[in-house]
């Protein structure tokens, strides 16, 4: 399946193509576009003006996109409240982690295209996966 | 935080602003109060009614357009326009309101890190951290700095080195009332 979001690729795209990748759709192949009106035909947009797999009222990219596949699996639903905070620092969430991720991406998108900045975020995201899992799992920080 | 290079000064004309066109729905209130928050959290010149700007980057303007997709969600209507002031002086007052605005703001800061500099130990570093977050939202929103930034950035980071002198940890360099 083909997708498509902006150029420019920031915390909330990045977690979202890890996302589809990981859990919605391992063949994914990502398209960076300027304008909303620039997205192939065929293609799923997300975290775009205008798309359905977008921000909603409160809700990051990321969290619509956990609404619409149904993906209630509560590890991504921590993993988004540090992506929503990262983007919107709007304190909806504690996630003090948040801070040093919307930094960390945004030097990332500074030296890399969006397609490598992907490939580094990806391990990242599995890293944060099996944090919080183990996190969840103990019912305190993981060593 | 991004740079504007835009501001209007001798030699430069004004620089290109984004507006959000946007018109809500009184009632039900509830999403037109959470647009105002937002609104509100961006630092936005509200430039008439319904009409509210910031000086353009990728970023202000991909948090305008989203603001303008939850007005339009919200059975209202938004546009998003790119635009510059007709004259620097009509710019110079926009940024001197919104430097004003967050003057206001540090300076609220400040005065809760002075009443904080007398607290217990405990109350100190709570307030340190709380007002740590405030500064740093601030300067977020923040695109014309005023001078009570620095002021309101010492204020709270002089918290934060009374705390480490009086608890006996390192004390800041030059710092040394006790040592």
């Amino acid at each position: 399946m083909r997708w498509a979001t902006r150029a420019g690729v920031h915390i909330d795209r990045a977690a979202c193509a890890w996302l589809i990748r990981r859990f919605i759709d391992s063949q994914a192949q990502f398209a960076f576009v300027a304008d909303p009106a620039e997205v192939p035909a065929g293609t799923t947009a997300f975290d775009i003006r205008g798309a359905e797999l977008s921000h909603h009222g409160a809700d990051c990219s990321f969290e619509t996109i956990l609404r619409r596949y149904e993906l209630t699996d509560p590890v991504l639903w921590r993993i988004a409240q540090a992506v929503h905070e990262a983007d919107l620092d709007d304190q909806r969430f504690d996630a003090p982690e948040a801070a040093g991720l919307d930094v960390a991406l945004r030097g990332l998108s500074m030296v890399f295209a969006d397609e490598r900045v992907l490939e580094l975020t990806g391990p990242l995201f599995d890293g944060l996966y099996e944090y919080y899992r183990r996190a969840m799992l103990l019912g305190r920080e993981p060593a | 935080m991004e740079q504007h290079s835009h501001r209007g000064g001798p030699g430069h004309g004004p620089g290109l602003w984004v507006l959000l066109c946007y018109r809500v729905p009184r009632e039900p209130s509830a999403p037109r109060i959470a647009i105002w928050r937002k609104l509100k959290r961006l630092g936005v010149a509200q430039l008439g009614d319904g009409l509210a700007g910031l000086p353009a980057d990728a970023r202000t303007r991909e948090q305008l357009e989203w603001v303008g997709e939850e007005v339009t969600e919200a059975g209202g209507s938004a546009g998003v326009w790119l635009a510059r002031p007709a004259t620097a002086a009509q710019e110079r007052e926009l940024a001197a309101a919104m430097a004003a605005a967050r003057s206001a703001e540090y300076e609220a800061v400040a005065d809760q890190a002075a009443a904080a500099r007398d607290a217990g130990e405990a109350a100190r570093a709570a307030a340190l951290r709380r007002l740590r977050g405030e500064l740093r939202r601030i300067t977020r929103r923040d695109y014309f700095p005023p001078a009570a930034r620095e002021q309101a950035r010492a204020a709270v980071e002089a918290l934060a080195g009374q705390r480490e002198t009086r608890s006996g940890e390192v004390p800041a360099a030059g710092a040394g009332e006790r040592s």
